[in-house]
Parts: structure tokens; sequence; C-alpha cells
């Protein structure tokens, strides 16, 4: 007897008066104010060897619970040793009643019985054969109430919570009969079937019924387990989900969606450890309670090697369809009608603001290209090329940003604020370029100058310059293709971007099979160069929708940065335009102009609405009040 | 619906920003900053034990398990053998709660029992829930670089059935890790006690 053990005896002041052993099939109340808890077993006489039913038998003052295997945030399960005198009772198993959840103050929860439980408890009794055999306590036992009989005590330790806990230790003790023939004890006996009935069923033995289960872990910051159950019945508010505690994550309050034969809870886990990287598949073990089949209601455990899936998918599942529920032939299909959508979605995005002027201008440089039909063709490829490239570039950026848990999909480029002010300032540049302010690599309309007719490289640049540039756009058109494609992973996104790529640049790779069209267009001259600057208010239209779609996501005084920033890149851009070509004004103006462009990004970065691992705030809430 | 998606925006950001202050506890995580007054009437902030192994306990009075602790002189043994740590309670139990003490009290209680170290007073919960804290006594042990390094149980003996040298004392365990130089393993168990009374 440790000092502790003393210590918690003199805490719990009644459990010192450990009551006598009683005679029959249950031991007398062990009682406090909260609670009283008795040892009950199913037999008046019971065989001599053989199974034995019993159970720790709790009743309980209003509001006051005892726990399930997992108590919930607090508390814990109570705990049972058994010793027997005049007989073994052994391999006691103790088992675990359908519970229900109980709220706490501060979001805190507990999982456990209120009224009335009884554990059950699965023994073997053997005694031996023979009165001599056993000791003499038996004896005494024998001349007290005749018969042979087993001496079963049980040491329970158990905590009775309210909001306030009280542990209390008892010994109950009872003298169980033993004989050749079993009798049962009726009151006893019916008290244990009805609890034993409340025993969640192991999944496989209910027929028609499944369950299965898998971790969503596509968003690292939106750790999900995901439980389904399917061939039952079930209502809100009656079924609920208890899961065993599991060694590296923490379980938050599960969300649950019923259907007509299907219910699936959603779970928010978290990492008990920072850092850690989650194995390939991790164990769960769950009940699901308030179950009805056939009228009958009914829980169910399960005990699964769950597959953690690296798959973006945290969002709704589609009502009835399994996680990986699309077969072959319906997959095929919507795969086809998505990549026919991104292809008409890229051709669409050439009408762009941005994306017309680059399209008008290559196709005023190749009209112009004395080379012919050959340097056409050339042309046109390079900027094909450029387009296809740049957008294989974005399938992979979109594969490493959901990777990182980033936003991904079509329409997460305006929201990450850096990239957005990239696209923003990608634009201005194209603006001052229209105006003839500026001549970066982008094409330009005016024939007379040389360097302009020729060159693929020229023509290659604006193919990758026109994807950054199309991103500025989110035509919702583009949405289901790529949030599809980023959602089935690399090869699909890359499979879906390709078709982007083939749509925007359909008008190059037109000319490339028949170069004669572009003669449809009159010899370039003074309408090209006037449609070029109009263009240039076209491009420069553009900006405000940009910077409208950057607000959200940068501060007011952000804005008003990142705008005087790009001020200051057309002031210098001008002022580049009007100094006598002096080399080393020039360079220097152009080093200004490209630290002005670099602060807009960095303006708009350092003055963003929301942390760059952006979470979602319904998720944050779940996360929360669970526990 | 132009309004629609800014405050939509607004919202997750307003979520966002409060939501470090909420979820947390989170082993290899900075622990979250705080500064309280203990039952002595001093102030005590975290930031000042920097480069420091703290450990904090989660602690009520009033609760049979802080109490039953508190007696066996679980956590003031283990505090007085690692003098060179710096081990704080913390009473996270909202001043309308039965549990409550007053500072003479408490005063009182800890004497009693021979706690030398400081308790501090987080009525209004916010400290405990930036760790989430469940449980008293709900144990964290920190680091020198101020990060979490273990989050969990004092030990393995939830009823306190085994003699006191016979329970592996996790933060015990811990605190000879971090001495060594190494992690605490487990580095997060599962808290038992009684619910903290937020």
């Amino acid at each position: 007897m440790s000092t502790s053990r003393a210590a918690l005896l003199a805490l719990s002041l009644t459990a010192l008066l450990a009551p006598p052993p009683a005679r029959g099939a249950a031991s007398e109340w062990a009682e406090n104010e909260q609670s009283r808890v008795r040892l009950v077993t199913e037999y008046a006489t019971a065989p001599r060897n053989g199974p034995i039913r019993l159970g720790l038998h709790f009743t309980l003052s209003p509001g006051w619970h005892v726990y399930w295997k997992n108590s919930g945030d607090a508390g814990f399960p109570p705990v049972i040793t058994f010793s027997s005198t005049g007989g073994a009772l052994q391999k006691a198993e103790l088992f675990w009643p359908a519970p229900r959840r109980f709220e706490l103050p501060g979001g805190l929860v507990a999982f456990g019985y209120e009224g009335e439980a009884v554990y059950p408890i699965q023994a073997k009794l053997q005694v031996p054969e023979g009165a001599g055999a056993v000791e003499t306590v038996t004896s005494d036992l024998e001349r007290a109430g005749g018969g042979e009989s087993v001496e079963i005590t049980a040491e329970v330790d158990y905590l009775v919570c309210e909001v306030d806990c009280i542990p209390y230790r008892y010994t109950l003790a009872l003298t169980q009969p033993v004989g050749e023939e079993a009798v049962a004890d009726p009151e006893t006996s019916r008290l244990l079937d009805s609890w034993w009935a409340r025993l969640p069923k192991p999944a496989g033995e209910i027929p028609g019924v499944q369950t299965g289960a898998l971790v969503h872990a596509g968003n690292p910051e939106k750790l999900e387990l995901e439980v389904r159950v399917r061939g039952a019945r079930a209502k809100k508010g009656e079924t609920d989900l208890f899961l065993e505690t599991h060694e590296a994550l923490e379980t938050g309050k599960p969300q649950v969606r019923v259907t007509a034969d299907e219910v699936v809870f959603r779970v928010p886990l978290r990492a008990k450890q920072a850092g850690k990287e989650l194995p390939a598949k991790t164990v769960f073990a769950w009940t699901v309670t308030g179950l009805s089949r056939e009228g009958e209601l009914v829980s169910l455990e399960a005990r699964r090697e769950v597959e953690v899936s690296r798959k973006p998918g945290g969002g709704e599942p589609s009502a009835g369809a399994a996680p990986a529920g699309e077969t072959g032939a319906a997959y095929r299909a919507r795969l086809f009608r998505l990549l026919l959508l991104a292809l008409l979605g890229g051709l669409l995005l050439n009408l762009m603001p941005t994306v017309l002027p680059l399209l008008l201008g290559e196709l005023v440089v190749l009209r112009g290209d004395p080379g012919g039909r050959p340097a056409v063709r050339e042309g046109a490829a390079a900027v094909a090329t450029g387009i296809l490239g740049s957008c294989m570039a974005m399938a992979a950026l979109a594969e490493a940003a959901r990777r990182a848990g980033l936003p991904a999909g079509w329409g997460a480029q305006l929201q990450e604020p850096l990239l957005a002010a990239l696209i923003l300032v990608a634009a201005v540049v194209l603006t001052l370029n229209l105006w003839g302010l500026l001549d970066t690599p982008l094409p330009s309309t005016d024939p007379a100058d040389p360097a302009e007719r020729r060159g693929s490289v020229r023509h290659l640049l604006a193919g990758l310059f026109t994807t950054p540039l199309a991103l500025g756009w989110t035509l919702p058109l583009l949405r289901e293709p790529v949030g599809f494609a980023v959602e089935k992973g690399p090869a699909v996104t890359l499979t879906v971007l390709a078709a982007l790529g083939l749509g925007l640049s359909l008008p190059y790779l037109v000319l490339l099979l028949a170069p004669a069209v572009v003669r449809v267009l009159p010899a370039p001259g003074r309408w090209s160069r006037v449609l070029r600057e109009g263009m240039g208010f076209l491009a420069g239209a553009s900006t405000f929708w940009l910077l409208y779609a950057l607000s959200h996501h940068v501060s007011p005084e952000g804005i008003a940065w990142v705008e005087l920033a790009l001020l200051v890149m057309a002031l210098l851009a001008w002022l580049r335009h009007r100094t006598v070509p002096r080399n080393a004004v020039r360079f220097g103006l152009a080093v200004a102009l490209v630290a002005c462009a670099a602060a807009a990004l960095w303006l708009a970065d350092d003055n963003r609405l929301t942390p760059r691992t952006s979470r979602t705030a319904d998720n944050q809430r779940n996360i929360l009040t669970g526990g | 619906m132009r309004k629609w998606i800014s405050a939509t925006c607004v919202l997750a950001a307003l979520a966002l920003a409060a939501a470090p202050a909420l979820a947390a506890g989170t082993v290899g995580e900075t622990a979250p900053a705080f500064q309280l007054k203990g039952i002595d009437g001093k102030t005590y902030s975290l930031a000042d034990y920097k480069g420091k192994v703290v450990v904090l306990e989660w602690v009520n009075p009033n609760c049979p398990f802080s109490d039953r602790h508190a007696r066996e002189k679980t956590m003031s043994d283990l505090a007085r053998k690692h003098g060179e740590i710096v081990w704080l309670g913390i009473n996270s139990t909202n001043a309308s709660h039965a549990n409550y003490l007053q500072p003479a009290e408490h005063q009182a209680w800890a004497k009693k029992n021979g706690v030398s170290y400081a308790i501090l007073y987080d009525e209004t919960g916010k400290v405990g829930k930036a760790y989430d804290a469940k449980t008293t006594p709900h144990m964290f042990i920190i680091d020198k670089d101020g990060k979490i390094a273990y989050n969990g149980a004092i030990d393995d003996d939830p009823p306190g059935r085994k003699a006191k040298a016979e329970r592996a004392n996790y933060v015990a365990q811990g605190l000879g890790a971090e001495k060594a130089g190494k992690n605490p393993d487990p580095a997060a168990t599962k808290p038992y006690g009684c619910s903290i009374k937020y």
C-alpha cells in the first residue's frame, strides 16, 4: 500500500467502507452522493467450468456521468481488477455499451453514460472439483450458505463527473454459488441481456450494413476523417460518431450528413505533433450509434487501417458517391466533356482585354513579315509553342500549390496577392508597351522596326507572355475543368491545361496549317498603329479589374501603395521614352522601373489580408468547437 | 454579389486573425506568449523565461486530481529536482465557478501542500484556450527555443493506483530528455483529470 493509494482512499472516505461479500448474483451496492455501483453475475448458481457474464452496474444521480473507453477531453473510464478465492475467474474482459456525448463548458466534451449503466464483462470461471480442494475461506462460506461457491472480488476505480469530477475506489465482493447445474438469476440475467444488447456490433456482423473511412490529407491545414455508414437509416441529432483515442491525431466534433440510406460523418483532425508526416495508412476505431435497421436500433463498431488520401478532396463529398465513386465510363465521359470545356475556355481567353492586343499584334506582325508563308508558319509555331509551354508551367505551379496546401484551382491565382500583383504588373507593362512607351519583348505592331519583324524568339516570348496575361480573367467556364484537374492529380492537371493551351493557341495553329489566312488582313500601315494605341486603352482598362480583384486580398493602404508604384512605373517609362538615347540614363531608368515593379509585388504581398496558408473560416470553427 | 464576396473575404480574414489564439498546444509549435497575475499578486510573463525550459501545469485545487498530486508532491518534488527549469501553475477556473479560489485561499492551499512554484490566474480562460488545455492537471513542457516539446498527462496512472515510483512520469521523462538535448518521447499523451472549469 503506497502513500498515493492511501491518499486516494482517504480522499474518498466511503471507499474504506468496502461492503461485505454478498451471497448470490450481486454484490452489495457501494454508495456515494453522486452514484452507486455493484458487481453482478448472471447466475444464481454458476456452472463449475465455463463462461460467465458479469456486469459493473452503476446508477447515477441526475447530471452525473461515468465514462466510455475514450473519456473525451477529461476524465477516465472505470478500471477494474478481479481476484477470486475458491476458484479462478479468468480472462475477464470489459465491454463498452454505446455511449452518448456530454458538452462541457469551454467547448470540452465527454463521452459516457448517465442515469444507469452496466459495463458488461465476459469471463471464464473454473472451480476445482470437490470441496476438499478449496481453501478454508470457501469452507467457511459453505458452512454459512451451504454448497460450493467462489468468492469474486473486484477492485474498481472510477471517476464520476458532472462539471466537477470525483474519483472513487471500491472493493466489490460477491460469493458466487457454483454447481453442476447452472441456474440463471432472473433479475440480473435480464439486466445483463439488456445491456449486452446495447453493445455496438462489429460492422461485419450486421447484414446489409457497410462502413468505411478515409483521411483527407490533401490540404494539411484541413485534415479530416470521413466515416460512412451505408445500409442503415439514421436521423440527424440521433446518430453520433465516437472515436477511440488516436495516438497522433486530435479529433474534433463530427459533422453529420444523413441521406436515405447513408450517414456521412466528417471529423476535423489535428496533428498532435507539428511537422510529423502522416503514414499512408493509420488505424482508427469508431463507433456509430443511433442507427436503425429494420425498425431496430443498432450501433456498430469498426477498427480499420484507414487510408490517408493526399488528394484534395476536402470539400463536401458528392451525395451518395463513395470517395472514389466514379466508374470508368462515366469518368471518361466527364473528362472528355471537361477537356472540351477547357479548349473552348482557352479559345475564349483570346478575346480578353489583355490577350486580344497580343493576338492582334502578332497577327499584324506576321502579316507584315516579308518572309512569306514559311515565315508566318515559323512565327505562328513559335507563339503556339510559347503558349503551350507556359501552360505546362502553370500546370506544374498548380500542382506545387496543391502540394503546399495553398488554394489551387481556376480563380486561385487572383486570391494570392503576389500572383495577382504579378498579373497586374504584366498588364501595365503591356499597356505601356502598346502605347509605345516601352520596348519589352512583347510584340510591336510597328513593322517599320526591322527588329520586330524577325526572330522566332520574340514570337516565342509573346506566346510565353500570353498565358500569364490570360490568367487575369477568371472565366467561369474554366472553373469546373481546372477544379476537376487539380482534384484528380498531376496527370489530369497537365491534360486539362494542355487542352486550355490548345484553345488559347488555336488561332496560331490555324495559321500554322493555313498561313494564307493571314492575308485577309490588310497590309500593316497607319491603321495598325492606331489599333495598337487603342488596344493600349483596352489593356489599361483591364488593370482596373485586376486592381479590384487584388483589393479583396490586400488592405486599402496596400492597394493605394500598389497604385502609386504602378503610376511611378508609367512615369519612369515615359521619362525613359522622352530622354535622348543616352544609354547610361536609359539603363538607370530601366533598372528603376524593374525595381518599381518588384516594389508593387512586395507591397501587395506585405499588405495581404490573409496569411499565405489560406484556411477557410468554416474549417477553423470545426476544429475549435471539437476536442 | 461583389459586396458579398468582399464581406466573405473580410470574415475569413477575421476568423484567421482570431484563430491562433484558439487552436494551439501542438507539439513543435511556438508556445503562445502570456502575461498573467500570480496568486502572490506579481505579474508573470512567459517572455521573462526565454532560454529556459518551462513547465506549465494546469491546476485547480478543488479538482481531486490536482489536489492528489499536490498532496503526493508529484509536481513540487519534480520542480525541486530540476532546479534549472521554471515551473508555473496556471489556474484557468472561471471566476464565477464554485471552484474559483481567492488569492488568500489559493495561497493557503499551496502552503499546506508545500507548493512553492508560482501559480497564475487565467480566469478569462484565454491562455488555457491558447494552449488548448483540457484537464487539471494538463502538462506542457516548453523547450529553450520557446517551442512546445510535450503536451499531455503528468503520468500513466489516472486513478493513482500505482506507487509513485512505479508510475511512468511523462514530465520527468521529458525534462530528462530536454536536459540531454533530446526530444521528449512520448511528446504527446492524453491528459486526464477534471475538465477545466472555463
